[in-house]
C-alpha cells in the first residue's frame, strides 16, 4: 500500500492548521496534565533519594540546654553510653555547634545573628544499632532528664516528609489524570470534527476505492502530533522547574537537600515516560474517534 | 463483469429492496437500471459497491465473488468501479485537475502517472481547457464531466451512474449521456439508473426493470415504460408484470429475445 509520506504529511498539517484553536486547547491541556505527571514523579525520586541519603546516619540528636551544666552534660554522657541500642556517638560542643547552625542557617542571615557560640545548645549525635529504634531512645531522653533540651530523631522528620509528599504526589497524579482523560476527550474531539470537516473528502477516497489505513492514517497522525506537541511543552516546564530547583538549592547551599538533585538519567527516563504518555494519549483519543466516527 | 445470484436483501423493518434478483450483465455492456423510486435502484448499485451485503443471494464482480471478499479488500474492488452521482460529489475546496488527481492520488499512483492521465481524462471528457477551473466556476453539466472524468480516470472495469442527468437539462443530458457512450465504447461496462424516459428511449440499449425489489423486466435495446414484450423477458419474470402488453415502441422488433442479445454481445468482443 504505497501511502506517500508527503501526502500524508500535508494532510496532517492542513488539517491541525484548518483546526487549530481545537488542537491547541488539547495540546496545551495535555501538556498541563503530563507537566503535572512529570512533576510528581520527579518530586518522588527527589525524596526517596533524599531520604536513603539520610538513612545511611540515621541518628538521634540530643540537644543539651544552652545554660546546661558540665555535670548535667556528663550525666547524658554516661547515660548514653548505658543505653545498650547505641553504638556510637559524638558531642558537639558550643564551639562546633554554632558552626554547624551557620552552615544550616546560611539563607537566614538574621537566625545566625541572634546565635552566639554561648546561646547554642551543644548537640550529642549518636548512632544507633537499629535505625527503628530511634523512637525508644528518643522517648527515654525526653522523659525530663535534667539539662536536655529536646531528643529528635530525623527518621520521625523522614517519616513526615514521606507522609507528606506521598500525599502531594498521590494529589498531583490524581489531577494529572483528571487532565489526561480531558486531553484525551479534547483529542478526540478535534479529530472528530476535522472527520467531520473533511467528510466530503472521506466520502470520495471511500468511492475510488483508497484503503482505510490510508484514509485513517492522517486523522491518526493529528492526535499523535498534538500528543507529541503537549508532550514537548511538558518536557520543556519539567526541565526549566527541575533546573529552577537545582538553582535555589546550590544559591542557598542548602547541602542537607542536596541528594535531591536528580542525576541526568533519571531526569531523561522521566521525560521519555512524559513523551511516551504523550503520544500514547494522542493515537487512543485518535484512535477513539477514528474507530467511531469515520465510517471505513 | 455482473452476475447477481437469487440476491435478496431487505432493510431492517422495511419491505425486501431486492427480491431474489439474477441477472448477468457482460464486459462492455450499457445497461439502463430504471424504475420508480424505491424500486431498488440504489441499492442495487450500493451491493455492487459492497457498500451493503446481500441477505441471501451471490453477487459476482469481474469474476469475483464479492460477498467473500475480505474488509481489507473492498477499496480493491472499488478501484475497479467508477461512480457517478446525481449531485456530482465534486470537492469544492479544489480545482477541476485537483478532483480528478485526488482519485489516483488516494491510491497511491505516482506523480508523474497521475499528471498524464489527468490531462487524457479531461481531454476525453472535453474539459482540456478548464483544468484550473473551480468547481462552481462550471455549469452543471460540465460539473457532472469532471465528476465522470474522476470515476473515469482509473480505467475502471465498470462505470455505475445514479442518475447521473437528474440535475441537468434535456440538451445537457445529450451530452453526458455521448460521453457515457463515448465511454462504453472503450469496453468498460456502463451501469445507468435513471428515471430519464426521453434517453432510455433514444439509447436504445439494454433496460433492467426493478419494481419494488423485483426484477420485471430484462430487455435488450429496450425503452423506459411498461412496455415489455412477452418474449423479450425471458428471465423468470413474473407474469403481472410482462402481461401489459407489446408497446408502440417495439414495433421495429429491436426488443430481441436475451439470449439472442447475449450471444450478439459476445460476438461483438470476438470482433474487436
Amino acid at each position: 500500500m504505497g501511502v506517500s509520506v508527503d501526502y500524508v504529511a500535508k494532510e496532517t498539517a492542513t488539517n491541525l492548521w484548518r483546526n487549530r484553536m481545537m488542537a491547541l486547547a488539547a495540546i496545551l491541556t495535555v501538556a498541563v496534565s503530563l507537566s503535572l505527571v512529570g512533576t510528581a514523579l520527579l518530586l518522588r525520586q527527589a525524596v526517596n533519594r533524599q531520604i536513603s541519603a539520610w538513612g545511611h546516619n540515621v541518628n538521634v540528636q540530643i540537644f543539651m540546654n544552652a545554660d546546661a551544666t558540665t555535670s548535667q552534660v556528663a550525666n547524658v554522657r554516661s547515660m548514653i553510653k548505658q543505653t545498650p541500642q547505641i553504638t556510637n556517638f559524638t558531642y558537639l560542643g558550643h564551639k562546633a555547634s554554632y558552626a554547624q547552625a551557620k552552615k544550616i542557617l546560611a539563607g537566614d542571615p538574621a537566625a545566625i545573628g541572634v546565635l552566639t557560640a554561648q546561646t547554642t545548645p551543644t548537640v550529642f549525635r549518636v548512632q544507633l544499632k537499629d535505625p527503628a529504634e530511634a523512637a525508644t531512645v528518643v522517648s527515654t531522653f525526653n522523659s525530663g532528664v535534667p539539662g536536655v533540651y529536646q531528643a529528635t530523631s530525623p527518621s520521625q522528620s523522614i517519616h513526615v516528609m514521606q507522609e507528606v509528599t506521598n500525599v502531594l504526589q498521590i494529589i498531583l497524579l490524581v489531577i494529572a489524570i483528571v487532565l489526561l482523560v480531558s486531553s484525551l476527550v479534547l483529542i478526540l474531539n478535534a479529530i472528530r470534527m476535522a472527520i467531520f470537516a473533511r467528510r466530503r473528502e472521506v466520502g470520495v477516497m471511500k468511492l475510488v476505492g483508497a484503503t482505510n489505513w490510508f484514509i485513517r492514517v492522517p486523522f491518526m497522525l493529528e492526535g499523535l502530533v498534538q500528543g507529541l506537541l503537549g508532550a514537548i511543552v511538558a518536557v520543556v516546564i519539567v526541565l526549566l522547574s527541575n533546573i529552577g530547583v537545582n538553582y535555589l538549592i546550590n544559591k542557598y547551599h542548602v547541602s542537607l537537600l542536596g541528594s535531591t538533585v536528580l542525576p541526568t538519567h533519571d531526569l531523561l527516563m522521566t521525560e521519555l515516560l512524559v513523551v511516551a504518555v504523550g503520544v500514547v494519549v494522542g493515537v487512543a483519543g485518535s484512535s477513539v474517534a477514528v474507530r467511531r466516527f469515520l465510517d471505513v | 463483469m455482473i452476475r447477481f445470484d437469487n440476491v435478496t436483501k431487505s432493510y431492517k423493518g422495511a419491505m425486501p429492496a431486492l427480491r431474489d434478483i439474477s441477472l448477468e450483465m457482460l464486459k462492455g455492456e450499457f445497461v439502463f437500471l430504471v424504475g420508480s423510486s424505491g424500486s431498488g435502484k440504489t441499492t442495487f448499485l450500493k451491493l455492487l459497491l459492497r457498500e451493503e451485503l446481500p441477505d441471501q443471494g451471490r453477487i459476482w464482480v469481474a469474476g469475483r465473488d464479492i460477498g467473500q471478499l475480505s474488509q481489507w479488500r473492498v477499496p480493491y474492488l472499488r478501484r475497479n468501479l467508477g461512480c457517478v452521482f446525481q449531485d456530482f460529489r465534486l470537492l469544492p475546496n479544489k480545482t477541476v485537475a485537483e478532483n480528478v488527481a485526488f482519485a489516483l492520488e488516494v491510491i497511491g499512483r505516482p506523480r508523474g502517472q497521475i499528471k498524464t492521465q489527468v490531462t487524457q481524462v479531461l481531454e476525453l471528457v472535453g474539459l482540456g481547457q478548464k483544468h484550473e477551473r473551480m468547481p462552481d466556476e462550471l455549469s452543471g453539466g460540465e460539473q457532472q464531466r469532471v465528476a465522470i472524468a474522476r470515476a473515469f480516470v482509473n480505467r475502471p472495469l465498470v462505470l455505475l451512474a445514479d442518475e447521473p442527468t437528474g440535475n441537468l437539462d434535456p440538451a445537457t443530458s445529450q451530452g453526458i449521456m455521448k460521453l457515457l457512450d463515448r465511454i462504453n465504447r472503450t469496453g468498460t461496462t456502463v451501469v445507468m439508473a435513471t428515471h430519464d424516459v426521453g434517453i432510455v428511449d433514444t439509447m436504445r440499449r439494454r433496460v433492467v426493470e426493478l419494481d419494488r425489489g423485483h426484477l420485471v423486466r430484462d430487455q435488450a435495446r429496450g425503452v423506459y415504460g411498461y412496455a415489455a414484450d412477452l418474449n423479450s423477458s425471458s428471465r423468470g419474470v413474473p407474469a403481472v408484470s410482462v402481461a401489459a402488453g407489446r408497446s408502440a415502441y417495439d414495433d421495429d422488433g429491436a426488443g430481441e429475445p436475451i439470449t439472442n442479445r447475449v450471444a450478439a454481445v459476445r460476438a461483438r468482443r470476438g470482433q474487436r
